[in-house]
């Protein structure tokens, strides 16, 4: 559950640990997978062993923490096995309206914009990339597409749309918003995760958000260029 | 004077960013200001260092964990994993365009062969991206390596 909306590892291991001693079984014993998880439980000389697949569902904070806080109150003492079923079932995850998601990130590419240097005019034109650019991913992410197609696309609309930019001369720095509007796609969670996970020894799961960081960036970075070639701007190097 | 205004923009304009990638990440209502208020101390604390001379690789990993142990008191009062507000307060601090430069490069080498500029490109703005991500999650992960070593954080 915590591993499905994007926690760390060691996070994972030690709230199931916790979860389980203080629900009265002698000792649980986890080993984490990029996209599974086996939990061992040893309660009155039985060993029950379960694996469970996780699919990745995007990341929500909301639900790790509150997760987190169920298994704080069955630590208290204030929940049951039963409650605490009833608790984590009763969760329901937490999302933002769309369309604030998506003004909100092109408001936030225009910052980047505006921090890399770039005049007002740009910064405008990168806010109308980066919100387009977030729609064209919710739109596909709520079709469920793989997410490198994704990634690809929303950096071909974004890149498409500041292009224009370029060839139109709108602003004096088209170059700085081409490259601030897809900063909207760079896997800074994963990348972060994948580097802590590794420095808490968890070679494995790291080296898997790593690579699919990695990814994600190549499938960007081939929008871009295919947008790069289809308008004949050529704005990175 | 001069310094001192650029210091306020680069904290406001790192504030929103850390907002709106909260947002994306569904951070919790109640603990969105904190990734404001963390974008803003982390990336205001780094252009401090870089002006002050510091190389930007050491300038990130200590507004990192500035950001990371305020995270801690944060978060033993909200009951909540720092990580639910301080990696969205990282966000502005990613080098997200050597990342994508890098990328590009290998592409246009693959496209027009290997030339030295587009190589070292590559070489150079890859490098940048690791290293500051590496500083970046080793500062957040600071406090749990030099203080909460045996006993977690919440």
């Amino acid at each position: 559950m915590l591993m499905q909306h994007g926690a760390e590892s060691a996070l994972v291991e030690s709230v199931t640990r916790r979860l389980g001693l203080a629900l009265g079984v002698r000792s649980v014993e986890v080993a984490i997978m990029a996209n599974a998880l086996t939990v061992t439980t040893l309660s009155e000389n039985h060993c029950i062993t379960t694996v469970r697949r996780n699919e990745d569902r995007g990341i929500n904070m909301h639900m790790v923490t509150e997760v987190q806080r169920a298994a704080l109150a069955v630590e208290a003492g204030e929940l049951d096995c039963a409650g605490f079923r009833e608790r984590i079932e009763a969760i329901t995850p937490q999302r933002y309206p769309r369309w604030l998601v998506a003004l909100m990130i092109g408001l936030s590419c225009a910052c980047f914009a505006r921090l890399a240097g770039a005049d007002w005019l740009s910064c405008l034109l990168t806010f109308g990339a980066g919100t387009l650019a977030m729609m064209a991913r919710q739109w596909f992410a709520a079709r469920h597409f793989n997410p490198l197609v994704t990634f690809f696309a929303a950096a071909f609309v974004a890149t498409s749309y500041a292009g224009q930019g370029v060839i139109y001369k709108i602003g004096s720095t088209p170059k700085i918003a081409m490259a601030s509007c897809v900063l909207l796609l760079v896997p800074g969670f994963p990348m972060i995760n994948s580097v802590s996970d590794m420095v808490k020894g968890y070679i494995n799961t790291g080296l898997s958000r790593g690579m699919m960081a990695v990814l994600l960036g190549a499938a960007t970075s081939a929008g871009i260029i295919l947008a790069m070639t289809v308008w004949n701007v050529w704005g990175w190097l | 004077m001069n310094t001192v205004f650029q210091l306020l923009q680069n904290m406001l304009f790192a504030a929103v960013p850390a907002v709106g990638f909260g947002l994306v990440f569904n951070v919790p209502r109640d603990a969105l200001i904190y990734c404001a208020a963390g974008g803003a101390i982390g990336r205001g604390l780094r252009f401090l260092l870089v002006t002050s001379g510091m190389p930007i690789e050491l300038a990130t990993f200590l507004a990192a964990s500035v950001v990371s142990f305020l995270g801690v008191y944060i978060a033993q009062r909200m009951r909540a994993h720092p990580k639910v507000f301080t990696v969205a307060a990282m966000i502005p601090m990613i080098p997200g365009v050597p990342f994508f430069t890098a990328l590009i490069a290998v592409g246009e080498i693959q496209r027009h062969g290997l030339t030295p500029d587009l190589f070292a490109t590559a070489i150079t703005s890859g490098l940048r991206a690791t290293f500051i991500v590496a500083a970046l999650a080793v500062g957040l992960a600071l406090p749990g390596l030099l203080f909460y070593r045996r006993k977690p954080v919440v």
